[in-house]
């Protein structure tokens, strides 16, 4: 596979603020990136940069093997679909269509076929004599990308396209896009905020914040194991459930601090005792059980149902949220047991950074070690 | 009280302020039609009873107005022209760059809008004609006027550009446009509505601008018509029929022109202030 888009060390100020803060990026050919982070994280920025809106500070920029530091935009072969859709109001849908290849100096015949074609897979073949301002804002969006594919550039850049479409047509649209995007075999960097539509479209995530890269990789891996607290609270919906805890003696189970109540898990490996941690639980890794029955006992606080799911959230502090897919008899005020999969724990220690559970091994022996040498651990009672 | 008798009351005060305000307006139209006598009759009559319509082509040819009128056209075309080519770009780059710099600058153009006309007008007659600008007196009075009314437009047009979206002008870019090309194929034709109001405005002024077309151009056949209309003036002027007569000629064409474009003018004033 070839690199299709490569950042190495890339660094942008506005001034003294770091927008962009040592990124590198590579992107395989034909494959769909999504950048995910919450706002100000630099991602529409950094999508800018690719697009030659915005002039990187230091660092190198490649787009198929060509340096593109100083490259403006119009020579650089990529299309992008903005957030607001940017059409021309003052231009047809054919003529928004066939602007780029205008400018490219394709013959007027020629381009009024490409538009044809391409209105033809979009479904606007009916619309090409209307003014944006007469379009509907799914039928907006859809010559937003039409205007994008219509000139197979080298790559498409899209920022936040579905933030204005109301939930519905964003999930008929995710599809759509995804579809587009395996039939043209187009390399995507696709901007969102929403986790979901990073999850459900790309090949390959990029979590950032303030400017860092926090995470990338395949979306499921992102998913099983956030390399920290911020990418496991990030992917994931419902949020995942974050406890401090302290490892207990021997290093096998966690001591969960509640505040007023503490509570024993049993953890899936040997972790070094006495370790101050986070521990990770999401909702769906959870079971009620009868009291008594789980791994601790919650009182339950408040129970919301969607008809397919339950979300059901603790009296607890932190609360923590478990999804059903049966519907049970759970109601506020009841105590129940939670049944909680070792195998999907995770652990950030003090600082959010996941603990690699290898590694914690060779801790939890180190540890051991020197408790036989005389160390301690602080036993907390259950 | 209910809300149809105060719309009723609004409506009857708005008409009633109206009237007042187009009073003078229409003393104009009526004196010019009234006879020696009827103009100085005590009480007065708001309505000439011996319409004297022979008066406009009197007054137009013995004042010969064909070609004050045609001066005057020369000097606002050209002030407009001026304005608008030079104004537009300064007006796009101020909306468009965000710096102390540009700050300073408008701040110097508005300014510039405080100096009234009859305290420019001096230092400008000086520096014109040690320059030799008043071998050439109604290009001269074009480039005052232009300087004089540029901030008014710059300001304007600012506006306009400034409620067309950068994101429209990137796209371009993205699209294979250079940077001026996004410019006269988006931002200007967006703009145009903006623009093309501003210049009327500015017409409108540079029409019946009379400070330094009165102090610059001392050749007759080279004054625009409010300069002409001056000449009426005297120790013992009464010939207020006739003067009458020469602004209504004067200001009809203008106002008629304002009449017909009013809705776009006020459309076009506001289309920046509501996104």
């Amino acid at each position: 596979m070839t690199l299709q888009i490569e950042l190495n060390g890339v660094n942008k100020f506005y001034g003294a603020y770091h927008a962009l803060k040592d990124i590198n990026l590579a992107i395989e050919k034909g494959t769909f990136v999504a950048l995910v982070g919450p706002s100000g994280c630099g991602k529409s920025t950094l999508l800018r940069s690719l697009a030659g809106l915005e002039k990187i500070t230091t660092g190198e920029m490649k787009i198929a093997g060509e340096r593109m530091n100083d490259v403006p935009p119009r020579k650089r072969d990529i299309a992008m679909v903005f957030q607001s859709y940017a059409l021309y109001p003052h231009m047809t849908v054919e003529q928004n269509l066939t602007y780029s290849l205008r400018m490219r100096g394709v013959k007027k015949a020629e381009a009024r076929k490409a538009a044809q074609e391409v209105a033809a897979t979009t479904g606007l073949t009916q619309l090409m004599h209307r003014y944006p301002r007469e379009l509907s804002g799914g039928q907006r969006q859809r010559v937003a990308m039409s205007r994008a594919i219509i000139r197979h550039p080298k790559a498409f850049l899209f920022d936040e396209p579905l933030s204005n479409l109301d939930a519905a047509l964003r999930v008929h649209m995710r599809k759509e896009i995804r579809a587009l995007h395996d039939r043209l075999h187009a390399t995507s960097v696709y901007v969102t905020h929403d986790q979901i539509e990073a999850m459900t479209m790309a090949d390959h995530v990029v979590v950032m914040r303030d400017g860092v890269i926090e995470q990338q990789g395949r979306p499921l891996d992102l998913y099983d194991r956030p390399a920290n607290r911020f990418v496991a609270g990030f992917i994931g919906s419902p949020a995942m459930n974050f406890i401090p805890a302290v490892v207990g003696e021997g290093g096998a189970h966690a001591v969960l601090d509640f505040g007023t109540t503490r509570a024993r898990l049993a953890l899936g490996d040997l972790v070094a005792p006495g370790l101050t941690a986070t521990v990770g639980i999401r909702p769906e890794h959870m079971t009620i059980v009868p009291e008594g029955e789980g791994s601790f006992d919650i009182p339950v606080g408040i129970v919301e149902s969607t008809g397919s799911a339950t979300y059901i959230a603790s009296a607890t502090r932190p609360e923590l949220t478990v999804v059903e897919t049966v519907r049970g008899g759970v109601r506020p005020g009841d105590i129940v047991g939670l049944a909680v999969d070792p195998m999907h724990l995770h652990l950030f220690d003090t600082e959010g950074k996941r603990i690699e559970v290898e590694k914690a091994r060779s801790d939890a022996d180190a540890s051991l070690r020197r408790q036989l040498a005389g160390a301690t651990s602080e036993q907390v009672p259950v | 009280m209910s809300d149809q008798w105060r719309n009723r009351l609004m409506l009857a005060v708005a008409l009633l302020l109206a009237a007042i305000y187009l009073f003078p307006l229409y003393w104009m139209y009526v004196t010019a039609l009234k006879t020696g006598s009827a103009m100085f009759a005590t009480p007065p009559k708001f309505l000439p009873s011996e319409p004297q319509w022979g008066i406009y082509s009197f007054v137009w040819e013995s004042r010969n107005m064909g070609r004050y009128l045609w001066n005057s056209l020369v000097i606002a075309l050209g002030a407009v022209s001026l304005i608008a080519v030079l104004g537009v770009g300064c007006a796009y780059v101020l909306a468009r760059y965000r710096n102390a710099w540009v700050d300073v600058g408008l701040f110097l153009i508005l300014m510039l809008q405080v100096l009234p006309a009859s305290l420019m007008v001096t230092p400008i007659f000086v520096g014109f004609s040690q320059f030799g600008l008043l071998e050439t007196p109604r290009f001269a009075v074009i480039l005052a006027i232009a300087a004089k009314n540029m901030p008014f437009f710059v300001v304007l047009v600012r506006a306009t550009f400034m409620s067309v979206p950068m994101e429209l002008e990137e796209a371009a870019l993205v699209d294979g446009n250079s940077r001026i090309g996004a410019f006269f194929n988006i931002a200007l034709p967006l703009a145009r509505n903006g623009i093309l109001v501003s210049a009327i405005l500015i017409f409108m002024q540079a029409f019946g601008e009379f400070v330094y077309s009165k102090s610059m151009i001392q050749a007759v056949e080279l004054q625009p018509a409010s300069v002409g209309l001056n000449t009426f003036m005297g120790p013992n002027t009464n010939e207020w029929n006739n003067i009458m007569a020469y602004a209504t000629i004067y200001v009809t064409p203008v106002l008629a022109v304002f009449v017909l474009l009013q809705r776009r003018i006020v459309s076009g004033l506001t289309s920046g202030a509501l996104k």
